[in-house]
């Protein structure tokens, strides 16, 4: 079999790989088998496994490198990643942010009407006299969920930039898993600032100290403000963050009582935050006697966490939920109890965990092999990955399409994370999936940029069109002639100041702060691709492409349709000739092939 | 597809002659017509995700106990749009307040199950599944999908939604899910469509290539019929700011897909109000009103008013007495609400007491939720076993006929 690696060689690679396919299955007895793989057991299709698994796909070159290396140093490599030089550009902060809009308004209301007792708000004074006098406060408060939300935006950007170009996939990969566990969204936390700061902790901590990554998390300012830190306090606690913190972050239902979480969030209480800065208000913070889990003291939150953390069934919960995003979807009570073992022995450590779990036989059993359905993102990346790009497009663009799968980056649609599995993958995802390939290989050419030009929702171009006519404010803004449900009719009922308008001002001067996303189309490079691999025939090519994209082998039938496509597309089954224009013949094969269901797994 | 010509030849049929005053008269339509009528019926099942505020929903105005309980979030009884002596819904809920006031609502109070769960997601899979506090792999509406529907139709049960509904999960059918119609559909050039649009892919070799073998049959046959209901739908009703997928689902109820189950929902926790409550939990309800009570009126006019029942639901409720954030933590029986032209209007079950509370300080439940799955299983879609369905007999309420 180590034949086969004689790349760039087209058909060699090609056979290579499915001869493994064939030789591919494991033995039975490897499932749930937690002891290492041996050197004679490694070959190609298992180091392309290990580095799908671990980071975002790779490029036949890189899985080359990795077959030559034993599996032990393979996944050494993948997991002690910190000696691996990996230079990587900062988030280039906008400047959207200024001094004056903090503390934030809870809400539009708060905003004004802390203007309307006070005569200012956000940084901003009303007007002493005229019509719509605090309509800058209303502005001013849209203008910093809108910069926000693009900041989030350009910040999801900047991280897949990470994943596709990072030396150290695994420190992506489990920035990923984090971000999904402690799920955090700039929808609530409306402030990009501590979205990037977290992210920035996970990546830290990314393999470190479960402990140490879970007491950061509670002192994080964006979880506290997701989860309402801000209202904790002695003699009125707040059960929203002590209730995750049990039920998704560490222990799962069922493992404790209502009352364990009203005792541990008084532990917590008076924990908040100070612009990007935790801080703890003893006033606030209740110190009396709590009893939780059956401990008793007067515990703080960190007590609690170890408190938790002492609990069998935390080791279990986190190790079980790495498995699940690592390695495959089920996992009997018995595997449960050894990962759980297996995490707890090595107190917390999430690295030599990993390792272990790497290495085993069962990560290499048919029960894990290509039975994993990426996650958009892992979809997204890894596409590109594999396409060999060196950025990630502007068109299409990153978030909408991630989103429009079902996950998005900063904005996870609640507390519990993105399910995962078969979760992502119904009727109209599928479909959005291969439309994902296509506005990848034959960009739109009509693209318009949801960071720069507004939906319709709130009529934002014809307000500002009206304007620009000379129309005044009350005309300009009246929504259009539709029978108007109750909705509609109270929207513009305050008169210190118009909600439209300031939906207007704010998208106007969002844009003028955010440096925009650039919109450039993938740099894609097919016949590049099939020529560095040597193919001769149009059946090389498609062949080529399959296994450089596809973990699991296609009928030959299949093989062979989709070389007949490319064949007619070229007008000739010989590359050589068709080399001077084969490019968007070789895309549309691509598109075909990514196209297939079975694409999704990884 | 020759089910569904016939239906809709004899639909036109009925529809004319009911127009020329004649259906009532004559001998050879009712038998027929009656039969035909029950396998029309559509359910549609709307969540409201994150745990809706009942008692700011439809609020028991007249008694003092509630303005006790909630005296800074508490909504004032001459705000609100009052349907009897007793309740009136939230402010901006005029549609619900019409519904209920033209007999087209029923009120299900004091819903829930024993040993609540405060946990949305583990609460929410109890619903979804109709099996509190128990493991079930399968929504009670794919396990109704498969007991109504051996055949197996295509396109018979759809979610609107992101993602699938647990609530949809059917071991036999596969629910047609998708979100944006004008996305669900498969891009590619002409020379590709065969390759594309057929299943191309022979026996698979591990059961998540299976799985997303089916996912793709099922894109296949659903995503033509979907996006030329939706191209060819226009209606000048007024669904509100937020339409929640209603007129979706009006437009293939319009084209008459065999569709029988609907499931949409307000996504992604809205109604999870723990902090100043008041004015965004108003305005979500004011969006759930304007929605239901468009689809409502979208019904009459496309002339399929006496097929569509509602369910609107949500995970549980929220606690009696507001919380110092001027919100409200979790709690436990909750209103549900079946909304339709079929539907006998007024109030169901017991309503709970606001002076006898759990230790939980929550309200005690009167109605276990399926008997409300129960009613609609039996009473409008015409099965008369719900009691396999639900694993347990619950009685049902005369909501229909």
């Amino acid at each position: 079999m180590t034949t086969g690696f004689h790349f760039p060689s087209c058909i060699a690679l090609a056979l290579a790989t499915f001869v493994s396919s064939v030789a591919l299955g494991s033995p039975a007895i490897w499932t749930n088998d937690l002891s290492p793989i041996n050197h004679a057991d490694w070959n190609r299709d298992r180091a392309a496994h290990l580095l799908e698994r671990t980071g975002f796909g790779a490029t036949p070159e890189e899985i080359n490198e990795f077959a030559k290396l034993s599996p032990s140093q393979a996944v050494r490599r993948l997991v002690r990643y910190q000696r691996i030089a990996n230079p990587q550009p900062a988030f280039e902060h906008s400047g959207a942010f200024d001094a004056g809009l903090e503390p934030f308004a809870t809400s539009r209301p708060a905003a004004t009407e802390l203007a309307r007792d006070t005569g200012e708000s956000l940084g901003v004074r009303v007007k002493p006299e005229g019509n719509r006098r605090i309509q800058q406060v209303a502005d001013r408060y849209l203008y910093w969920l809108r910069a926000s939300k693009l900041e989030s935006q350009r910040i999801g950007y900047w991280w897949a930039n990470r994943m596709l170009t990072t030396r150290r996939p695994l420190e992506e990969k489990m920035t990923l898993f984090w971000h999904g566990h402690f799920a955090t969204g700039d929808e609530k936390v409306r402030d990009y600032r501590k979205m990037l700061k977290q992210n920035e902790m996970f990546r830290a901590k990314a393999t470190g100290n479960f402990r140490d990554l879970l007491i950061g998390v509670a002192k994080d300012p964006a979880m506290l403000a997701y989860l309402d830190a801000a209202v904790n306090v002695k003699g009125a606690p707040n059960e929203n963050f002590a209730r995750e913190i049990m039920e998704l972050f560490t222990m799962g239902v069922g493992n404790y009582t209502e009352e364990d979480i009203r005792e541990a969030a008084r532990a917590f209480t008076g924990w908040n935050y100070r612009g990007l800065d935790f801080v703890v208000n003893p006033a606030q913070h209740d110190a009396d006697v709590k009893t939780v889990l059956g401990h008793t003291g007067k515990f703080d939150g960190v007590q609690v966490i170890d408190i938790i953390l002492a609990q069998p069934v935390t080791a279990e919960f986190v190790a079980t939920k790495l498995y699940r995003f690592f390695v495959r979807d089920e996992v009997t009570p018995e595997l449960r109890m050894k990962l759980g073992k297996l995490l707890r022995d090595s107190r917390y450590e999430i690295a030599p965990f990993l390792e272990t779990i790497f290495n085993s036989r069962d990560f290499y059993s048919d029960e894990a092999v290509a039975t994993h359905i990426k996650s958009p993102v892992e979809l997204v990346v890894s596409t590109y990955r594999k396409m060999g790009l060196k950025e990630v497009p502007g068109i299409p663009d990153f978030n909408e399409l991630t989103d429009s799968m079902g996950q998005k980056l900063m904005f996870p649609p609640n507390v519990a994370g993105w399910a995962s599995g078969k979760s992502w993958i119904t009727p109209g995802l599928l479909l959005v999936r291969g439309n994902f390939i296509y506005d990848t290989v034959f960009p739109q050419i009509d693209f318009v940029a949801n960071d720069r030009v507004p939906g319709s929702q709130y009529q934002i171009i014809s307000v500002a069109e009206q304007l620009s006519m000379g129309k005044d404010v009350t005309t300009a803004t009246k929504p259009d002639g539709k029978e108007l449900s109750s909705m509609s009719m109270q929207a513009d009922r305050d008169e210190d100041f118009n909600t439209r308008l300031a939906s207007y001002h704010a998208w106007r001067k969002a844009i003028e702060k955010v440096k925009p996303i650039p919109r450039t189309t993938a740099q894609l490079d097919v016949t590049g691709m099939v020529r560095a691999a040597g193919c001769k025939t149009a059946q090389d090519a498609v062949d080529h492409l399959l296994v450089r994209f596809l973990i699991t082998p296609v009928s030959s039938e299949l093989r062979k349709k989709i070389g007949e496509l490319l064949a007619a597309d070229l007008g000739t089954t010989d590359l050589k000739a068709a080399d001077s224009y084969m490019e968007d013949a070789l895309r549309n094969a691509l598109h075909v092939i990514l196209s297939l269901p079975d694409y999704q797994l990884g | 597809m020759s089910d569904h010509h016939t239906n809709l030849t004899r639909r036109q049929l009925l529809s004319a002659l009911a127009g020329a005053g004649l259906s009532a008269g004559l001998p050879w339509l009712p038998a027929q017509a009656a039969q035909n009528d029950a396998s029309r019926r559509i359910l549609v099942v709307m969540e409201l995700s994150g745990a809706n505020d009942g008692l700011n929903t439809l609020v028991p105005y007249a008694d003092d106990a509630y303005y006790r309980l909630r005296p800074k979030i508490g909504i004032k009884a001459n705000k609100l749009r009052k349907i009897d002596d007793h309740f009136g819904f939230s402010p901006g809920m005029s549609g619900f307040e019409q519904l209920f006031k033209d007999g087209r609502m029923a009120v299900m109070h004091g819903c829930g199950y024993a040993q609540p769960s405060f946990s949305h997601f583990t609460s929410m899979a109890y619903w979804h599944t109709g099996v509190p506090n128990g493991g079930e792999p399968y929504g009670w509406l794919g396990r109704v999908a498969d007991a109504i529907d051996p055949k197996l139709t295509p396109n018979f049960l759809v979610n609107i939604d992101e993602r699938q509904s647990l609530a949809v999960r059917a071991a036999q059918h596969v629910p047609v899910v998708f979100d944006d119609p004008d996305r669900f559909t498969r891009k590619g050039l002409l020379q590709s469509r065969a390759l594309l649009d057929n299943g191309m892919q022979g026996n698979a070799a591990n059961p998540a290539q299976n799985f997303l073998h089916s996912v793709a049959d099922s894109a296949r046959q659903a995503s033509g019929l979907v996006r030329a209901a939706w191209d060819n739908y226009k209606t000048p009703v007024d669904y509100g700011i937020i339409p929640l997928d209603l007129t979706k689902v009006a437009a293939m109820i319009k084209a008459d897909l065999p569709t029988r189950l609907y499931y949409v929902g307000y996504r992604h926790n809205a109604f999870d109000t723990h902090v100043q409550q008041s004015e965004q939990h108003q305005r979500l309800l004011t969006y759930v009103s304007d929605a239901v009570t468009g689809f409502m009126k979208d019904l009459e006019r496309i002339g399929r008013a006496d097929d569509v029942t509602l369910l609107v639901f949500s995970e549980f409720g929220r606690r009696a007495s507001e919380n110092t954030s001027l919100g409200t933590d979790h709690g436990t029986a909750n209103h549900m609400y079946v909304i339709g032209k079929p539907v006998k209007g007024g109030h169901y079950g017991d309503v709970p007491s606001l002076t006898d509370l759990d230790e939980g300080g929550n309200l005690k439940f009167t109605t276990d939720f399926r008997r409300v799955y129960a009613t609609l299983i039996e009473g409008w879609l015409q099965h008369a076993d719900s009691k396999t369905l639900l694993s347990g007999d619950f009685k049902t309420f005369p909501v229909f006929g």
